[in-house]
């Protein structure tokens, strides 16, 4: 099976070993991986902040890189919705319409790809570690991905999960609402670090990494010793 | 004039939507999905009756099962438990079927102030009601999801009887039980249908009134009654 | 009072609602409680989704067919005696009801809750009309008690006041020397608003759901107020927004089902009551005098939009309720009598951008609001339209966010560009760096490092590290 990672614009400058572990992941499973190089960003930054004229261009850039791709698979629930997202914001473009819909019919969330397309439950993973989850909002709500990063991490050997309180709550992140409003946004991210800190976890785990980055700078912040890693590098230790 | 503004008004409603003004009548969509009429559906007028019971726990409220033979007994233990000594109930033609004409009567001689709902005297029915201990009527359809009565206000069932006393108790003729408000509307709705203009007031009650308006404490009883007891009563 | 409230700028707004701790104890309780009522409600159920659904159809049936079902509900008002006035704005709406006071003399109005009347400022309208105007809701009683203090929420007005807080106002105002006991609280208003009641001369109340078909006006509550409004004064005004309509019985009876679960988990609320016209020949209570006003205010400007669906809303605050920014901020930060998700739509629809250009951004876009509401109004998404009608149709982006996101254009078109700033920004981030996080950033990057640290970019970009590995190099 041939996959197209989408690596995400977060991942490829701030966290590129999230897309490493996802690789390696996807090719345990017989994928076989490649890069189109000619990607950039999903245009969810400018997008949800209202310039959707600019952010089309970069989606149109993203349209085009992943044209001839069988599958696209990316380590971020928000991503790829956004992709998913695109099916509707140029459906009467002549140019873009169908190739827009085509990207988002094969673009998947990498623990959807695992579950949903591939049927792989336990990936044969061992994480030594006490752990929390943080469900992302654009991942469950957006994208309707609820039950495949539990299945996944059910069947991680030696974790062991906490359920994280208020699980269902927003961290605080919303992209560019954690700048413009930082105010909210602290409240927030406080809050969300506390109910972390209150599971006694060692790990923090999540399929997003904006909000990963959100929490664990928190974290990181307040000098507790959780720390935040992307659901990849758990799946991926083996 | 009874309609002010209303060609304006709707011409301007019907432009914003794109086109002319509806002429003809408008034909309700058969929707989708209709989740209402799975709620206990196939349960039988007994088990009702047993949901009925669950859900007057829930609303603070007491339920009472009894037969016509024992109905004045039944209700005059609730009586005592509220302390009613003057009471304000409707005039509804269901008094002589279910033997509370004569009931009411007996209470009087025994002292009790009881007042049946009298069009003759006008607002004084206010007044008493306002003073009255207890307010009794009959339920025209009840809902067994909700614990709730349903009261068609007419001139013999005034609103205010089952709103001003301190205590309220209905009487639940079993026969009136449907699963939920679905079948309360979908009386309605045909009623409306076949010419039958609906009640002034139709008056969907549940319990004693409440309030959660301070930091969401549940207070039972607010303008409304503050106690209610429902007697279902075997008339099948 | 309007649908604006307060004067003081957005930040500040949300600075004193962050500073109160109390309220934001308050709140954050309240939305426990009602969230988990909401769930229970609709697990109890059971078909959620198919009742969302169908409410979805009526809503949008109802709204499509508008000037028919206003016209028939407006028929059959009068065919029970009522009069009908249809207010294009809230001052032809306030001024039918000032000239019903004037008509009848009227002294003393008992109300009871309606956003629409707020929306309006009919309040001040009436007390213009030199009649003392009474809120009977306990909510709306406590603030009207207390120099008028604007709701913080639509279903529980008074949710930011504790039980001291109203002790006090009380005893202020009206004399009270109990306790804090909510239930004495509650006694005292049943006992001072009672006699209000009994010797009011005219009713008003809002409109839960008007019913087309026979002209009922139905009124959702719990304490009883509004059946006491509509009982006893003989003059009686409901004022509803015009799209608070469904076509029968029938519809009525699944938005009242979702209204009471997705508000406050309540299988259904203590009264729905249902006024038709006026009172029957040898009816002794309910009015003798009925007026339906019935109140665009702005609304007919969002049909045919993109926004159409936002007028479904049947008011059960569960967007609110849900809300993470609601519960950190408050309802007086929105500046509008209509807060939370649904408020940062409708506010600027209705009144327009100006005042409230910052409410559309008050959201993470966590879609928590869109999951939670009964009838599938897609919030977050009309959110994201009044984000992208204020950038590029009213022009009200600040400069410095123009001109990130034309450099983003730029980056996000051009892989190019892009690859050297990926492969520069560990470098550009250098002398913030330090042991591998960033805590003071530079530029934007500031208002992310003022509340949490910023991880330093990775060593090696994944595009890079990619190309070496194809080339069999590192792995």
């Amino acid at each position: 099976m041939k996959v197209s990672l989408f690596i995400t614009c977060l991942c490829d400058v701030m966290a590129s070993d999230v897309g490493k572990d996802t690789v390696e992941i996807l090719e345990r499973f017989g994928c076989e991986v490649d890069f189109p190089e000619a990607q950039t960003c999903c245009g969810q930054p400018a997008y949800n902040s209202g310039h959707v004229t600019k952010a089309k261009e970069s989606m149109k850039q993203m349209i085009r890189a992943f044209q001839y791709s069988e599958y696209v698979v990316g380590p971020s629930g928000s991503c790829v919705a956004m992709l998913h997202e695109y099916a509707h914001l140029f459906k009467d473009d002549p140019e873009f319409a169908k190739p827009a819909q085509e990207l988002a019919n094969k673009s998947y969330e990498i623990t959807q790809f695992l579950v949903d397309v591939l049927g792989i439950e336990d990936v044969g993973a061992t994480f030594n570690a006490k752990v929390t989850y943080h469900r992302s909002c654009h991942m469950t709500r957006l994208l309707g991905v609820k039950d495949a990063p539990y299945r996944l991490l059910n069947n991680v050997k030696g974790l062991e999960f906490v359920e994280l309180p208020m699980c269902e709550d927003c961290c605080g992140f919303g992209g560019t609402f954690a700048v413009k409003n930082s105010a909210i946004s602290e409240q927030m991210v406080k809050e969300k670090s506390e109910h972390v800190t209150e599971t006694g976890a060692e790990y923090l785990i999540g399929a997003d990494m904006g909000c990963m980055m959100n929490i664990g700078g928190r974290l990181s912040r307040d000098g507790k010793p959780v720390e935040a890693i992307h659901i990849t590098k758990v799946l991926n230790s083996i | 004039m009874s309609i002010q503004n209303r060609e304006a008004f709707l011409n301007n409603v019907a432009s914003k939507l794109g086109r002319n003004r509806l002429t003809e009548p408008v034909e309700r969509p058969t929707y989708s999905v209709q989740p209402q009429w799975r709620v206990f559906a196939g349960q039988s007028q007994d088990e009702l009756v047993n949901r009925l019971e669950e859900q007057c726990e829930k609303i603070h409220t007491v339920m009472k099962r009894t037969t016509l033979e024992n109905l004045n007994a039944t209700l005059t233990a609730a009586l005592e438990d509220y302390n009613g000594q003057s009471i304000v109930a409707a005039k509804d033609e269901r008094n002589e079927q279910f033997g509370l004409s004569s009931y009411y009567a007996s209470l009087k001689e025994q002292g009790k102030d009881v007042h049946v709902w009298d069009v003759s005297k006008g607002k004084e029915n206010i007044a008493i009601a306002e003073k009255a201990d207890v307010g009794i009527t009959f339920s025209d359809i009840t809902l067994a999801e909700s614990g709730t009565v349903t009261l068609f206000n007419n001139k013999g069932n005034g609103r205010s009887i089952s709103l001003l006393p301190q205590t309220y108790i209905a009487v639940i003729p079993k026969s009136t039980i449907v699963p939920r408000m679905s079948g309360a509307g979908k009386h309605i709705h045909e009623a409306n249908q076949e010419g039958h203009d609906v009640s002034s007031c139709v008056s969907f009650i549940t319990g004693p009134s409440n309030s959660a308006d301070i930091e969401m404490n549940l207070i039972v009883g607010v303008h409304g009654p503050v106690k209610a007891t429902y007697i279902v009563v075997e008339d099948m | 009072m309007g649908i604006k409230i307060g004067n003081a700028p957005f930040k500040e707004r949300i600075q004193e609602g962050i500073s109160n701790d109390f309220m934001r104890g308050a709140v954050s309780s309240a939305q426990g409680r009602m969230r988990t009522g909401r769930l229970t409600a609709a697990e109890e159920l059971g078909d959620w989704e198919d009742w969302r659904v169908l409410g979805e159809e009526i809503r949008s049936h109802t709204l499509t067919n508008l000037d028919y079902y206003l016209q028939q509900l407006s028929d059959q008002v009068v065919k029970r005696g009522g009069k009908v006035f249809f207010a294009q704005t809230a001052e032809e709406a306030n001024e039918y009801v000032q000239n019903v006071i004037k008509q009848k003399n009227a002294k003393k109005i008992v109300k009871s809750k309606s956003m629409v009347t707020e929306e309006i400022g009919l309040n001040a309208a009436i007390e213009q009309a030199g009649a003392e105007v009474i809120e009977t809701d306990l909510g709306e009683w406590i603030l009207q008690l207390d120099d008028h203090d604007p709701p913080s929420h639509i279903v529980t007005p008074a949710l930011h006041k504790n039980k001291e807080q109203i002790r006090d106002t009380f005893a202020e105002k009206k004399g009270y020397d109990k306790s804090s006991k909510p239930e004495e609280l509650a006694a005292f208003a049943r006992e001072q608003l009672r006699e209000d009641f009994l010797t009011a001369d005219v009713g008003i109340t809002g409109c839960n759901f008007a019913v087309a078909e026979s002209g009922a006006v139905t009124l959702v509550t719990n304490e009883g107020n509004a059946r006491l409004a509509t009982s006893l004064p003989d003059t009686q005004i409901s004022v509803m927004g015009m799209e608070r309509i469904v076509p029968t019985w029938e519809d009525l009876d699944i938005v009242v089902s979702l209204l009471t679960r997705a508000a406050v988990g309540q299988k259904l609320t203590s009264y729905v009551t249902a006024i038709t016209g006026t009172r029957l020949e040898e009816e002794v209570d309910g009015p003798e005098d009925y007026h339906l006003v019935i109140v665009d205010n702005g609304r007919s400007n969002i049909l045919g939009t993109e926004f159409q669906s936002a007028l479904h809303c049947i008011r059960c605050a569960a967007c609110i309720n849900v809300c993470p920014v609601y519960r950190h901020v408050g309802g007086h930060s929105y500046g509008s009598i209509y807060p939370g998700p649904i408020g940062a739509v409708l506010t600027p629809l209705l009144d327009g951008y100006d005042n409230h250009k910052e409410l559309p951004y008050a959201s993470t876009l966590c879609a928590a609001c869109t999951e939670a509401c009964p009838v599938r109004i897609p919030l977050h998404e009309h959110l994201i339209r009044h984000r992208e009608i204020i950038v590029e149709k009213e022009n009200k982006a600040p400069a410095s966010e123009k001109l990130m996101m034309e450099g983003f254009a730029k980056w996000g078109s051009h892989p190019a560009a892009y690859k050297l700033s990926a492969k520069m920004a560990r470098t550009a981030l250098k002398p913030w760096t330090k042991d591998e996080k960033i805590t003071n950033g530079p530029g934007p990057l500031k208002g992310w490092t003022d509340v949490r640290d910023f991880p330093a970019p990775s060593k090696q970009s994944f595009r890079a590290w990619f190309k070496s590995r194809e080339k069999g190099g590192n792995k």
